[in-house]
C-alpha cells in the first residue's frame, strides 16, 4: 500500500508539472467540494481487477482543460471532462506497470455534474490520496474488484 | 432532445441485436416485463437527462463503455421488480441493483457479440443531471427501451481496439 500511494503522489505531482505546468501538493486529508465535480475512470482488467479513478473540482479541471487543449474561450463541460479523462488515462497508464501483469485498461470514462456519487460494485478502495492545487482539490483513488465476484 | 435520428444504414446491426435481445431476455427473466425497442440512433452530445447511470467499460479487443440509464421513477419499479421488494431509493443497495441490472444487460450482449474482450465492474452514476462522456472519436448509439413502467436507454460506444490501433 505504501509503494502504491508514494507513486500515486509521485505521478500526480509529476503529469500535472509536465503536462499542465502546474504545480500540486499532497493534501492531509480527502476534501469534498461543494461545487461541481468532474470525475473521471479507468477500469483494468484481466490479472489485476479494478479502478484508477481521479476526481477535482470543476476550477482545477477547467485550468487543465484550458492548458491541454489550449483554449482561448472558457472550457466546456466536454473540454473538462476530455482533459480530465486524458489526466485518467496517463496516471492510470502509468500504475498498470506496478500492477498484477498481463492487466488491459479501458478508455477513460468521465463524468460531471453539481450533485452527483459514484458507486463501483464489487470493490473496496485501497486508497484515496488527496491533492490541493490553486485552492481547489484533486484526488486520485484506486479500487480493487473483490476476488470473489470475478 | 439532443440526438437526432441516424440514417438505418450507418449504424452495424450486429452491434445493436446483442443489446436488444439482452434488454428483452433480462427484463422478463429478472422482472418479468415484456419490452420493445425503438430505433436506435447516434447521440449528437451528452444530455442532462437521466437520474441512474450503470455504466461497464470494455477492454482487450473491444474498447468502449455501454451504458443503462434510468428516470428515477422507472428505476424504482424496476428494482422492486428485480429484488422482489422495495429497496430504499439512493441507498447503496438500490444503486448496487442498478449495477447487477447492467451487469446483466452488458455481460449477455457480450456473450452474444462473441468477442475476446473483458468487461468492468459495473460503476453506477446516482444524482439528477449528471452527463456521462466517452472518448470522441467512438460514436455513440443510443437505444431507447420501452416497458410498461416507461423508458430507458441504453447507450453502446465500443469500437475494436485494431481500429484504435490503426488509427
Amino acid at each position: 500500500m505504501d509503494e502504491l500511494n508514494s507513486e500515486i503522489r509521485r505521478l500526480t505531482l509529476r503529469v500535472w508539472d509536465e503536462v499542465l505546468s502546474t504545480k500540486v501538493e499532497v493534501a492531509e486529508t480527502v476534501p469534498t467540494s461543494a461545487g461541481p465535480v468532474v470525475y473521471s475512470c479507468v477500469h483494468i482488467s484481466d490479472a489485476w481487477n479494478g479502478v484508477v479513478a481521479l476526481s477535482c473540482g470543476e476550477r482545477v479541471s477547467g485550468k487543465a482543460a484550458a492548458r491541454m487543449f489550449q483554449l482561448k474561450a472558457n472550457p466546456t463541460t466536454v473540454d473538462l471532462q476530455d482533459a480530465l479523462g486524458e489526466l485518467t488515462n496517463m496516471i492510470g497508464g502509468i500504475l498498470k506497470a506496478i500492477l498484477p501483469q498481463p492487466s488491459r485498461p479501458s478508455l477513460p470514462t468521465s463524468i460531471a455534474g453539481r450533485d452527483f456519487s459514484v458507486r463501483f460494485l464489487h470493490s473496496r478502495v485501497l486508497t484515496a490520496v488527496p491533492f490541493r492545487c490553486d485552492g481547489d482539490f484533486i484526488t486520485v483513488a484506486v479500487l480493487q474488484r473483490h476476488a470473489a465476484s470475478l | 432532445m439532443s440526438d437526432t435520428q441516424a440514417k438505418p444504414n450507418l449504424i452495424d446491426p450486429k452491434l445493436i441485436v446483442p443489446f436488444v435481445n439482452s434488454v428483452r431476455h433480462v427484463l422478463r427473466s429478472t422482472a418479468g416485463w415484456e419490452s420493445t425497442i425503438d430505433k436506435p440512433r447516434y447521440k449528437q452530445n451528452p444530455g442532462l437527462e437521466y437520474d441512474y447511470s450503470g455504466i461497464i467499460s470494455f477492454s482487450g479487443t473491444v474498447l468502449g463503455t455501454a451504458v443503462v440509464s434510468f428516470h428515477r421513477e422507472l428505476a424504482i419499479a424496476l428494482v422492486t421488480a428485480f429484488a422482489g421488494c422495495e429497496l430504499p431509493v439512493d441507498t447503496p443497495d438500490f444503486a448496487d441493483a442498478i449495477g447487477e441490472l447492467t451487469n446483466l444487460i452488458v455481460g449477455a450482449a457480450k456473450t452474444e457479440l462473441g468477442m475476446n474482450a473483458s468487461i468492468s465492474i459495473p460503476s453506477v452514476i446516482v444524482g439528477r443531471g449528471h452527463i456521462v462522456v466517452r472518448p470522441s472519436d467512438i460514436p455513440c448509439i443510443v437505444v431507447p427501451c420501452k416497458t410498461p413502467a416507461g423508458e430507458f436507454a441504453v447507450e453502446i460506444s465500443i469500437k475494436s481496439a485494431a481500429a484504435t490501433k490503426a488509427a
